[in-house]
């Protein structure tokens, strides 16, 4: 198996602090790459980098043959290949749960309408809300949002998607609606996944590797149940501590 | 000398035509206002988070330029009162052509020096409420086009475009009706607008209550006009 995503000794600041300290990363086609560590620790910066969100301050980064900073020009062929899902959502407020999905494969893969309404429709079945595709992303409930933004992701065929917290905004009766959809996804598509979140039931079930941060640092990873099972380092084993009475 | 209805009749086909002339000024001013202020107002945001990621190379001092110059154009034009550009491209405009091109003689016509006034005028203030609106749209729904691999150009079209777009309404709705009471102060130029014909019968008759009275329900009627096409537009619009 190759590796898709490949972070060599990368370094990020905003201003003068730096806020990932030389990560080493590669993640493999297919590979569910589940990130956890206490707020503030980089998750989302390094995800972030990941689809050029943030530019990387110093180092390599290589998504599916594109290397950055040297092919900075190619930005958005690397976001083609790596959709988001954020933990607010951010579907588009003015267009309907259809028009958000079949947005993308219009705009980013010149696709006609009707060719993209129909992977639109098709997606929205999947994560179960056909008969909601006319309804504006106001008049639906967080988990339903959430699942219509995990289709709009998905409707432009990326190689890898990348979940930063994307159970954290929803109400609890809400977040299992949302998990199994990720499951369902990571099952059918074997797509590469890099899921940011603190649902350990999902990195033991779903994952292949979890890695632990703090403070700019990949700090630990291995395989999730081992790595819950037996924490090396005081500040995961606390962390798994606090996680757990939630 | 009581309120006598027959200096309306008589003084109405004049002061008709003025508010012709101000009602076609305004429009002018409101459309090319509209031009003149989106530019400028993506233009003071050029290159910055607000309209997606920030430029790399050549794109970085072009930008900063833009910025720069739609900067330098509102602050001048919010700076300075609208009766004084006026003057100044009516009357000083020319001059300075003279001074420093060999054209001797090079005027403006009033009506056109008030519709450019008006334009640039409104273009500024419009070019604010064009930054805010945009500034203002969720910064998340960007980073989501962009995380789709769509271009700048499009997401600023079909995205931030429109949301910012209802958001601007009624700051807009303001500015034009202030605009077309700003076509008043063209008196001073001598175009001959409401204002400018209801001074001029005043000045033949003396009949100040009956021309002002009529002069200001013409323009009660016509910013009337304006506020509910606003609110026609906003109605249309998708609540969101
Ligand atoms: N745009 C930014 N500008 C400045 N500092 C930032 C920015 N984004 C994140 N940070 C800082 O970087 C650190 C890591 O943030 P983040 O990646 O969001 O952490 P996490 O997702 O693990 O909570 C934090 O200290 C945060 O304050
Ligand atoms: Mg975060």
């Amino acid at each position: 198996m190759s590796n898709i995503i490949e972070l060599k000794n990368v370094c990020k600041s905003f201003g003068e602090t730096e806020v990932l300290h030389n990560i080493d990363l590669s993640i493999q086609e297919g590979e569910v790459v589940v990130v956890i560590g206490p707020s503030g620790s980089g998750k989302s910066t390094l995800i972030r980098c990941i689809n050029c969100l943030e530019l990387i301050s110093s180092g390599e980064l290589i998504v599916d043959t594109v290397r950055i900073p040297e092919e900075r020009g190619r930005t958005r062929q690397i976001r083609l290949e790596v959709g988001m899902v954020f933990q607010q959502f951010n579907l588009f407020p003015h267009m309907t749960a259809l028009e958000n999905v079949a947005f993308g494969p219009c705009k980013a893969r010149k696709m006609n309408k009707s060719k993209a309404t129909d992977i639109a429709r098709n997606l929205l079945s999947k994560v179960g809300l056909a008969e909601f595709e006319n309804k504006l992303p106001g008049q639906l409930s967080g988990g339903q949002q959430q699942r219509v933004a995990i289709a709009r992701a998905l409707a432009v065929s990326p190689k890898v998607l990348l979940f930063d917290e994307p159970t954290s905004a929803l109400d609890p009766e809400m977040i299992g609606e949302v998990l199994d959809v990720m499951k369902n996804i990571a099952k059918d598509h074997g797509m590469t996944m890099v899921v940011v979140t603190h649902e350990m039931g999902f990195a033991a079930q779903v994952g292949d590797r979890l890695i632990f941060m703090d403070d700019g640092r990949i700090v630990e990873e291995g395989k999730p149940s081992e790595v819950m099972k037996n924490p090396q380092s005081e500040r995961l084993k606390d962390f798994l501590g606090h996680v757990k009475h939630h | 000398m009581g309120f006598e209805f027959s200096v309306i009749t008589e003084s109405l086909p004049a002061l008709l035509a003025g508010a012709k002339l101000t009602w076609i000024i305004t429009i002018l001013g409101i459309v090319g206002g509209m031009i003149c202020g989106i530019l400028a107002g993506l233009g003071r945001i050029a290159g910055t988070d607000a309209l997606g990621e920030e430029p790399h190379g050549i794109f970085k001092p072009i930008t900063v330029a833009i910025r720069y110059l739609s900067g330098t154009y509102v602050e001048t034009i919010r700076g300075t009162p609208i009766i004084v550009q006026a003057m100044f491209l009516y009357f000083a405009f020319p001059m300075l052509v003279k001074a420093v091109t060999d054209i001797e003689r090079f005027r403006i016509e009033a009506l056109t020096a008030a519709v450019i006034t008006i334009i640039f005028n409104a273009g500024a203030y419009i070019a604010e409420i064009v930054r805010g609106s945009v500034i203002s749209v969720n910064k998340g729904l960007l980073e989501a086009g962009m995380s789709l691999g769509i271009s700048r150009f499009q997401l600023i079209v079909h995205v931030i475009g429109p949301i910012a777009f209802r958001r601007m309404i009624p700051p807009l709705g303001n500015q034009f009706i202030i605009s077309l009471k700003d076509t008043s102060l063209f008196i001073v130029i001598g175009v001959g607008e409401l204002t400018r014909q209801g001074q001029e019968i005043m000045a033949s008759n003396f009949r100040a209550l009956e021309i002002w009275l009529t002069v200001a329900i013409m323009y009660l009627i016509m910013t009337t006009v304006l506020a509910m096409s606003l609110r026609q537009i906003e109605r249309k619009m998708k609540i969101f």
